[in-house]
């Protein structure tokens, strides 16, 4: 069992949860994730990691609630309590190296979480870090102390309807960078409808770029080939040979279609969970 | 004295009759019962145990005319003659009552049975398999079990990676002997494959788990959610054990390399096994992890994994059909199962290889597009007849597309480690299953490729005597 150590809300959808996985703090990498499975009738779900602190052995994560598996989570597990299974860590870290100017953009969840994680570690390496991470709005962003902001040479926070920070998105912040000239390699995480359009933008300009494909997974080791993914043409394992891949050689349309495969259930689980807690 | 008469008719063991089980995942052979296994049990002629052709059919060896007598010397105690038995058979097989339900006995041990000359040859999966269900249903086992605890006096320890059978054989059979065993298993559950594979209608968990607290009762520590190679390196097991055990098996889907793979609603029978079998989907959505399954199901391969599918899908509610590039004979399911299947209403299409799946306009399969293949006279290397294709194509409709084509070793080990290996994964081993680094042993499908439960455990105690000389000689030089 895998005790809380921390809970707290980061805006009006997504929070904060600390968890005590030795295992996994002590060989995480940037670019890695974990498997959580709540409770024993749960589901197997990957979640990316804000912090792995090998000294106290805990990982920090920030979720967002979204469907079943994370409301019952926000609602039913407080420090203090465990969750029944943190499995990993799993996937191939990334390449933590001197690139030089390095840039990490995020718009959702999992990215926030990773541009933290990653710009600490390439910062490190002696890299010049910029990152820049969008919100859709002020209600939406997390409080000062979760942005990746301490890790960065050069910080951008943008909304969508400009309520915080710059108004616009990261790919808007991206583009002027681009242009100035200071770019040598982008890392970004979050909606996959933007690490499409990412990837459209840095092919025009030649820039190497490393993202994170979210597939559905069951196992996260490269026993099930749910994650499957069409790379250069290649099928490919998310979990076992990403999660982080070359963007221009992902095939996004088949990756954002094969996302949706368990809409209707997905409905039907919230659904069952909303009743069973009295909600609707 | 009158020769004792042969009686050649098997005593049958009762069934759930079929309207009742493809409506759920309740076990489908009912086994026997201590009269009716006595009679079966009394068919055997008793060959001398170094001529009895069944135990040089079992790839462990199982003493079975030694089994089969102790059950018959105690007729009018059963408890006692099961205890009698179970021993016998643990001294080769640590868990019975799952090699008694998954074993192809047709082409092991039953294969050359000498009654099988004469008539039917001996029910042994189904004796064994009814010593080990009744032992664990009178606690008969947990006596025994006692007799099995070794003193741990600082022999070593050994790491052992992987809880499949090839690993829980090998942990059971060095702490026998006194190791501190340590089992790290990626996955949540310890089993492998018959926790994720094998559905419960075959092997209910139940009683794969009460097999399983056997590692508790021998000290063996099992730690979940360790991915060998990513939480923990083999290298730094070798740091901390004695020696290490790999027992991974052959996780990763093989899948088919044509347009439309990508579709929804097409699985590898991994994917849809683990999410019905170890993730209980078919109980939705009082478990969270979903399956979606339409109303026509294709299944593509003809093995064990196919037919587990297939049964599933039908339990799903769905009409499925089976389609294998090859014909009848060569599927290489068990017997029973492919039984099963058509008994509970899977239809089956041989001679067809996929070339392509359709999809509409949502990204659904709705339809898979099928060479017809020929059978030639000439025969491969396994024996089976070459087919080539004709060039003529069928379309078949279907919503959902199982595939189950085969399986090879994952590929993280490996890669992390720098085991030496065949092309298609599997670790290179020596005589005494010893990988190319020193102090690191393998077994099971991790170096045969998909093979069977009983050559897993095979390895596994093979490994073990391995293990247990390997760490002797070193001590003994140190
Ligand atoms: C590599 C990786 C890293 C991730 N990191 C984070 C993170 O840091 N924070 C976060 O909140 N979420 C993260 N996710 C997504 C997270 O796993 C899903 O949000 C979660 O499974 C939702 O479960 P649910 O029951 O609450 O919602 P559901 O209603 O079941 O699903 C909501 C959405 O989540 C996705 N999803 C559902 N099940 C799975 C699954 N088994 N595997 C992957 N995606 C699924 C789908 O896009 C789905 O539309 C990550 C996913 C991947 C693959
Ligand atoms: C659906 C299906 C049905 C089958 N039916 C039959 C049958 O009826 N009869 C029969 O004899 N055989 C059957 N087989 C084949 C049989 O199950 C296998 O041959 C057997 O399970 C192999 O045992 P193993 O211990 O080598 O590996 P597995 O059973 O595959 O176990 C390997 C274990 O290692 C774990 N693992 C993998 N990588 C790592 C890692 N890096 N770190 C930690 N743990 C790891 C896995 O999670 C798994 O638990 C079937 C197979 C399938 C898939
Ligand atoms: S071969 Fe058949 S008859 Fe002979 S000992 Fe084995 S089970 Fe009995
Ligand atoms: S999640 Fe199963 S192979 Fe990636």
């Amino acid at each position: 069992m895998y005790r809380i150590t921390a809970k707290e809300e980061l805006d009006v959808r997504d929070f904060f949860m600390e968890v005590e996985a030795p295992h996994v703090a002590r060989a995480w990498k940037p670019g890695q994730f974990v498997v959580l499975l709540i409770h024993k009738k749960g589901e197997r779900i990957p979640m990316s990691i804000y912090y792995a602190d090998r000294e106290t052995g805990r990982i920090g994560m920030f979720i967002r609630r979204h469907g079943k598996t994370s409301f019952d989570l926000w609602d039913n597990f407080d420090v203090g309590d465990s969750l029944y299974a943190v499995a990993g860590p799993l996937g191939t870290p990334i390449e933590v190296k001197y690139y030089g100017n390095v840039v990490f953009v995020s718009d959702a969840v999992c990215g926030q979480a990773e541009n933290y994680a990653t710009l600490k570690a390439m910062k490190e390496a002696g890299n010049y870090t910029i990152s820049i991470q969008t919100f859709e709005d002020r209600a939406h962003s997390y409080p000062e102390k979760f942005l990746a902001k301490p890790v960065a040479d050069e910080y951008y926070l943008t909304t969508e309807d400009g309520s915080r920070g710059i108004k616009g998105h990261y790919l808007d912040v991206l583009k002027e960078l681009i242009e100035k000239d200071k770019v040598d390699i982008v890392f970004g995480g979050g909606k996959l409808g933007s690490l499409k359009k990412l990837a459209e933008l840095t092919r025009e300009y030649g820039i190497p770029t490393i993202v994170t494909v979210r597939q559905i997974m069951v196992d996260g080791t490269g026993m099930c080939g749910s994650c499957r993914i069409l790379y250069d043409g290649e099928i490919k394992f998310a979990c076992r040979d990403g999660p982080m891949f070359d963007a221009h050689k992902v095939d996004w349309d088949d990756v954002i279609r094969r996302d949706s495969r368990f809409v209707r259930e997905q409905e039907i689980a919230k659904k069952h969970y909303l009743e069973s807690r009295g909600v609707v | 004295m009158a020769k004792p008469k042969l009686i050649k008719e098997r005593v049958p063991t009762p069934e759930r009759p079929v309207e009742e089980r493809v409506k759920s995942f309740v076990e489908v052979n009912l086994g026997y019962d201590f009269a009716s296994a006595l009679k079966e049990a009394e068919r055997c002629i008793q060959c001398p145990p170094e001529y009895a052709p069944c135990i040089k059919g079992c790839p462990v060896h199982i003493n079975i005319p030694g089994f089969l007598k102790a059950l018959r010397e105690n007729a009018d105690n059963p408890d006692e003659a099961v205890k009698n038995a179970l021993r016998v058979i643990w001294n080769d097989n640590t868990l019975p009552a799952v090699t008694g339900r998954v074993c192809p006995q047709e082409d092991q041990c039953e294969a050359p049975c000498v009654m099988g000359k004469v008539g039917d040859p001996i029910n042994i999966g189904k004796l064994e398999r009814f010593v080990a269900d009744y032992a664990r249903e009178r606690g008969i086992d947990q006596e025994l079990l006692k007799e099995f605890i070794a003193e741990t006096d600082g022999k070593g320890r050994v790491a052992v990676v992987g809880a499949g059978p090839a690993g829980l054989t090998c942990a059971l059979e060095l702490a026998k002997m006194g190791y501190k065993v340590t089992i790290f298993e990626a996955l949540h559950e310890a089993g492998g494959v018959l926790m994720y594979g094998i559905p419960e209608f075959r092997l209910p968990k139940d009683i794969l788990k009460t097999e399983l607290e056997k590692l508790e009762k021998l000290g063996v520590e099992v730690k979940t959610n360790y991915i060998v190679g990513k939480t923990v390196t083999v290298e730094e097991l070798l740091q901390e054990y004695d020696a290490v055990f790999i027992g991974t098996g052959a996780g990763t889907p093989k899948l088919l390399n044509i347009p439309g793979i990508l579709l929804d609603r097409i699985y590898s029978a991994n994917e849809f096994l683990t999410r019905v079998n170890l993730m209980k989907a078919y109980l939705f959505p009082e478990y969270d992890t979903p399956i979606a399954v339409g109303k026509k199901v294709i299944v593509i391969g003809a093995g064990n994994t196919a037919m587990d599918a297939a049964r599933s899908a039908l339990r799903l509610g769905a009409e499925v059909t089976i389609a294998y590039r090859r014909g009848r004979e060569d599927m290489t399911a068990r017997v029973e199962e492919i039984g099963h299947a058509e008994e509970e209403g899977v239809k089956f299409e041989f001679f067809l290889t996929p070339v392509e799946f359709i999809g509409d306009e949502n990204g659904k399969v709705k339809a898979v597009k099928f060479e017809k293949m020929r059978p030639l006279e000439e025969r491969d290397r396994r024996g089976k007849r070459k087919i080539v294709g004709t060039g003529e194509y069928v379309t078949i409709e279907a919503d959902t597309v199982i595939i189950a084509i085969g399986l090879e070793p994952n590929k993280i080990l490996v890669e992390a480690s720098g085991f030496k290996a065949n092309p298609d994964g599997t670790l290179i081993v020596d005589e005494n299953l010893m990988t190319s680094i020193p102090g690191v042993f393998a077994g099971g499908d991790a170096i045969r490729g998909e093979a069977t439960v009983i050559l897993a455990m095979g390895d596994g105690k093979k490994a073990a005597k391995a293990i247990d000389e390997y760490i002797k000689d070193k001590k003994a030089n140190a």
